[in-house]
This record gives C-alpha cells, sequence and structure tokens, in this order.
C-alpha cells in the first residue's frame, strides 16, 4: 500500500518533465479537486453537516489571494497561505452562529453564502474591480502551482487520514452517527463541529489563490459559481463520504470523464451531477470506495 | 449615503413590504409543512417554484391563457410533479439521517434547474400582464404586485382553513405532532406525507405563477427562495404553521425598509445577515425548539 503511494507521488512528480502544456494543467486540475472534494469531506463526510456553500472558501481565498498579490505585491506561495487564511476566517464568521444549533441551519446557511459573497465583492469595487474582475501581473508559473497543488492534495488527504484514525476523528463520527449521544458522553460538539469546518476551510482556500495566480485573472462569476460546490460534492460522494480515499478517487474518475467524454454535451453534463448525487445517496451512500471495502473486505480507515 | 427618510416613503415601503411578505409567507408554508411532516428540508423547494412560473409562462406564451388563470392549472400541475417527487425518492430519505434527505433534495434541485435549462434556455422569459400602479392618497399600489398579493393571501387563507377544519387538514397536524401516535390513530401516514410534498409543491407553484407576471423568469430564479423560505420558517419561530405568515411579513419589511438605504448589491445581503443575526440572537425557532 505504502509502495503503491509512493510509486504513484514519484510519477506525478516527474510528470512535468514529460508532460505537455495541457497535460500538466489537467493533473493539476485533478489534484485541486483532490482537495477541494477531500476539504468538503472533513466537514460533510465526517460530521454529517452538509455544507452546500464550499466554493464560498475557495473564492475568498481566490480574492485574498489576488488582492495581495495584484495590490501588495506579496509573492504568490505566500499570497496562497494568506489564502487560507482568510478563509478560515470566514469559517469562524459563519461557523460560529451556525454551528452552534443541531440540524439544518448550517447547510441552509451555506447554500445562500456564496451569493452574500459576490453581491459582497461587486459592492466593494475599489479593492476587488467588482464585475470588472481583478487582473493578476502576468507570470508563468504553472509548474511550481502544480507542484504546490500537488502537494495540497497530499496534504489535505494526510490530513482526513490523521484525522479518521484519531480520536478527534472518532468523535467527529460521533457526531454523525448520533449527536445527543456525543453530548451526552461529554463530546464538546460545537468546537469539534467548527473545528472540522476551519480545517476543511483551509484547503478551498489556498486552491482558491493558487487558482487565481494560475489563471492571472478572476471576477466573481469564475470563483463563486455553485457548480464548483456541486462538483466537490458529487466527487466526495461518488468516492466515498467519510472515506480518506474516497474523494481522491471520486475527484479522479470524475475528472477524467468529464474531460473525456462529458466535455461534449455541455448541457447535459450538470444534469449528470444532479442525478449521480440522486442516485449516489439511494443506492451506494457509501460511494464507490464503500463498495470496494464491502466486497474486498478492506480497512474501513482508507 | 445619507437619505431622508419622509413619511410618505416609509408608508410605501411598508406597503411594499407586505405585499411581497404574503408571497414569502405563502411559499414558505410549503417548506415548513415538508419540515414538520417529514423533518426534511426540501431544498428543491425553490426549484419547484420556478417550475410553476414556466408553467404560466408556457399556458400564457402558446395557449394565450390569463396569467391569473394559470395560478390553479400550475398549482395543480406542480402538486403531481411533488407527489411523484415523494413516491419516487424522496419517501426513501424520510426516516434516513438529515444528511440523505438534505443531498437527495439537493441533487433533485439541481435536475430541475438543469432540466428547465435544456427544456426552455437560460433566456429571461416575461409574462407581460398588468402593469403600472394604482395611486392612493399619494401611496402607489403596484398592480402585479397587489393581485399577487391578494392570490396568495387567499391561497393562503384557504391552506390554513384545510390545515384547521378539515379530516386531512388535521391528519397532516397530527402527523407533524407525532408521527408514531398519528400512526397508532389510524392516519395513514405514507399518504400525509405524499399528499403534503404535493400541497407544499403547489405552494411554491402559486408563488412561481403569481411571480411570473412580477419577475424575469429564468432556471435559477428559484435558488433564492429555498433560502428566504427557510428563513421565514425561523423567523415565524414558535413551531406553529401561523408562524409562516409573521415571518413572511418580517422578511418583507426588513427588506424593503432596507431598500432605503442600502445599494441594489447589498440589499440581496440583507436576508443572509438576518439569518446570522435571528442564529445569534435567537435560535430557538420553529426548527429548533418547537413543540407544537
Amino acid at each position: 500500500m505504502a509502495a503503491a503511494i509512493l510509486s504513484v507521488l514519484a510519477a506525478l512528480a516527474a510528470y512535468p518533465v514529460v508532460g505537455t502544456g495541457y497535460g500538466v494543467r489537467s493533473v493539476q486540475q485533478i489534484f485541486m479537486w483532490i482537495a477541494l472534494a477531500g476539504s468538503w469531506n472533513l466537514i460533510s463526510g465526517l460530521t454529517g453537516y452538509v455544507s452546500f456553500g464550499h466554493v464560498a472558501f475557495f473564492g475568498a481565498g481566490a480574492y485574498a489571494g489576488a488582492i495581495l498579490v495584484a495590490s501588495a505585491g506579496w509573492p504568490w506561495p505566500l499570497a496562497a497561505l494568506a489564502g487560507g487564511a482568510a478563509a478560515v476566517v470566514l469559517a469562524v464568521v459563519i461557523g460560529y452562529p451556525c454551528l452552534r444549533l443541531k440540524g439544518p441551519y448550517f447547510a441552509i446557511a451555506m447554500l445562500g453564502l456564496n451569493e452574500v459573497l459576490r453581491a459582497l465583492v461587486s459592492y466593494f469595487e475599489g479593492l476587488t474591480g467588482g464585475g470588472n474582475g481583478l487582473s493578476l501581473p502576468t507570470l508563468d508559473a504553472s509548474v511550481p502551482i502544480y507542484y504546490v497543488m500537488g502537494v495540497l492534495a497530499v496534504v489535505v488527504t494526510a490530513m482526513s487520514w490523521l484525522i479518521v484514525t484519531s480520536r478527534f476523528g472518532l468523535r467527529l463520527m460521533t457526531i454523525r452517527e448520533d449527536e445527543v449521544a456525543a453530548e451526552a458522553m461529554g463530546i464538546d460538539t460545537f468546537h469539534h463541529k467548527l473545528a472540522a469546518l476551519l480545517l476543511s476551510a483551509v484547503g478551498p482556500g489556498v486552491a482558491g489563490a493558487l487558482m487565481a495566480r494560475d489563471q492571472g485573472y478572476i471576477e466573481p462569476i469564475s470563483v463563486f459559481p455553485l457548480a464548483i460546490t456541486v462538483t466537490m460534492i458529487v466527487m466526495a460522494l461518488f468516492g466515498g463520504k467519510g472515506t480518506v480515499f474516497g474523494p481522491v478517487l471520486g475527484a479522479a474518475a470524475l475528472f477524467v470523464a468529464q474531460e473525456i467524454v462529458w466535455a461534449r454535451y455541455p448541457y447535459v453534463h450538470p444534469l449528470l451531477f444532479g442525478a449521480i448525487i440522486v442516485g449516489v445517496v439511494l443506492l451506494m451512500p457509501r460511494g464507490v470506495l464503500g463498495l470496494l471495502q464491502q466486497r474486498y473486505r478492506l480497512p474501513r480507515t482508507i | 449615503m445619507n437619505v431622508v427618510v419622509t413619511p410618505a416613503m416609509l408608508g410605501q415601503v411598508i406597503i411594499s413590504g407586505i405585499l411581497s411578505g404574503a408571497l414569502y409567507a405563502m411559499v414558505a408554508l410549503g417548506l415548513g409543512l415538508i419540515f414538520g411532516v417529514m423533518r426534511v428540508i426540501n431544498i428543491a423547494h425553490g426549484p419547484l417554484l420556478m417550475l410553476g412560473s414556466y408553467t404560466t409562462y408556457f399556458l400564457y406564451a402558446h395557449f394565450g391563457i390569463n396569467p391569473l388563470l394559470t395560478v390553479p392549472i400550475a398549482m395543480a400541475v406542480l402538486f403531481v410533479v411533488g407527489v411523484l417527487l415523494q413516491r419516487g425518492l424522496v419517501f426513501r430519505v424520510v426516516d434516513a439521517p438529515e444528511l440523505s434527505s438534505l443531498l437527495l433534495t439537493f441533487g433533485i434541485s439541481i435536475m430541475l434547474v438543469n432540466l428547465a435549462q435544456l427544456a426552455f434556455t437560460s433566456d429571461l422569459r416575461a409574462v407581460e400582464y398588468i402593469t403600472g400602479s394604482w395611486l392612493v392618497g399619494g401611496l402607489a399600489f403596484s398592480k402585479p404586485r397587489m393581485i399577487a398579493f391578494v392570490f396568495a393571501a387567499a391561497v393562503t387563507a384557504l391552506s390554513f382553513l384545510v390545515l384547521k377544519f378539515t379530516r386531512l387538514g388535521k391528519a397532516i397536524r397530527a402527523t407533524s405532532q407525532s408521527r408514531e401516535v398519528a400512526m397508532v390513530c389510524g392516519v395513514d401516514v405514507g399518504r400525509i406525507h405524499m399528499l403534503t410534498f404535493g400541497f407544499a409543491s403547489a405552494l411554491a407553484a402559486a408563488g412561481g405563477a403569481l411571480l411570473a407576471v412580477i419577475v424575469a423568469i429564468q432556471p435559477e430564479m428559484g435558488g433564492v427562495w429555498t433560502f428566504k423560505s427557510f428563513l421565514v420558517i425561523v423567523l415565524g419561530g414558535a413551531g406553529n404553521y401561523p408562524g409562516a405568515l409573521v415571518g413572511g411579513l418580517l422578511l418583507g419589511l426588513v427588506e424593503q425598509v432596507a431598500s432605503l438605504f442600502l445599494t441594489t448589491q447589498l440589499s440581496e445581503v440583507v436576508a443572509y445577515v438576518l439569518l446570522v443575526l435571528v442564529l445569534l440572537v435567537r435560535p430557538s425557532g420553529l426548527l429548533g425548539g418547537r413543540q407544537t
């Protein structure tokens, strides 16, 4: 297992040397989706609190990073970290009122969050460029960004593994299974949920800032679309929510399918994503990895 | 921004708030009913409203039917859609963890929005029926909004009468108080779930049909309505269905008053800030501490 993972990582590390520009960009995108789906999984897959607005953290990171690069002249790796920090701040602001409560409040609050941020970005034109968007100084950093995005994907996945195999992760899953029982056992459910949300906001924040640097231009529509949330949810669900490698599997499989097959049918593709969510929830709630775990007696902590 | 608020402006704002509040109340009542009876937050509530708007548009544009007459037709159509959704998909997650029902209805909502996009394209549609305003004592009553208000008030009143006095309404209320006890008393809970979902979808459709003469119709118009309906239920608090009325009017008024002071971009944020404030200050609304 460890050897397999190491050889895959080694191959990916060597890839930019031989790969085409398109290939490198595509693998970088897969890294990004692994980080996004894995992060969504940390809050929603582990605690059962569905986030319908994780793109808000992505967009917040993108704007924080882009503003720091464009206006303050920060180097982009530092700006990427700041993007993660901005997402964490946003997570505190939204998590504090909503996660103190049990029930669907958090899910619905997240549902409206990207619209709110989009409106705020348009309002604070002086800082964000408003609807005109924000251009970053030109810089070809696609290979370094490839590596940083790859590290991000590895960090998010490793963090998932550490959490799932820790007491902290067990407590999160207890909250998912029965929050009242978790409280009765003395778990401080609010702070556990909040911690999970903060951890799950970092990845999207950093990814957003990296994406902003890579594209060189961002606008409200490009960094706050509901489609990004939908995609990460679909990937995590399809691979297997609440598992470590499910989101990795889902991100890689669906990204490849998306590029090869569905790109030709741009209008059917979101419809299909909706159908996958419905199908997975009803037919295989633990996703592909869950099925594999059942069939081949794989360990539960992967 | 310095805004001088005259009494006339305030009166105007209160009127507008009440007019849109009735629509909020009616649509939110549907979301609240589904939650009360099934413990399911139906994320697809807004998209069902959108389908109601398209029903009106379709009947008006292709058959020249008076938009007001399409309200009951849209309600009937969406009642059937709601029943089918419940029978086909949602009934499987009624007893599942909240995560499942949220994700399932989220998936359904994505499918509905994209089906609408395929069927009707993203072009903005409009039903031009009645425009202009009535002027009474210096205050303007927008005609389409007045008509929508009257219809919404009538439909909401009728819904409360049904809930209060009919056997079906009693069975719905009994099921939302305690499913087990209702079952013991001979209520066919599965059937009540199905009818409630249909009924709630019809309420959303009525909202959509009435909105069709007020705003532009497009596939993504519904999303914000799921959110606002939820907010109305939280605002209404106290766990009883009439709370939706209070919540709806409150949201309508707050939004209109805020629009006096804020630019259009920020006025979209008002509902959101309101939700966060309510959750901070008085979270034990309908969904938290409800015991009817």
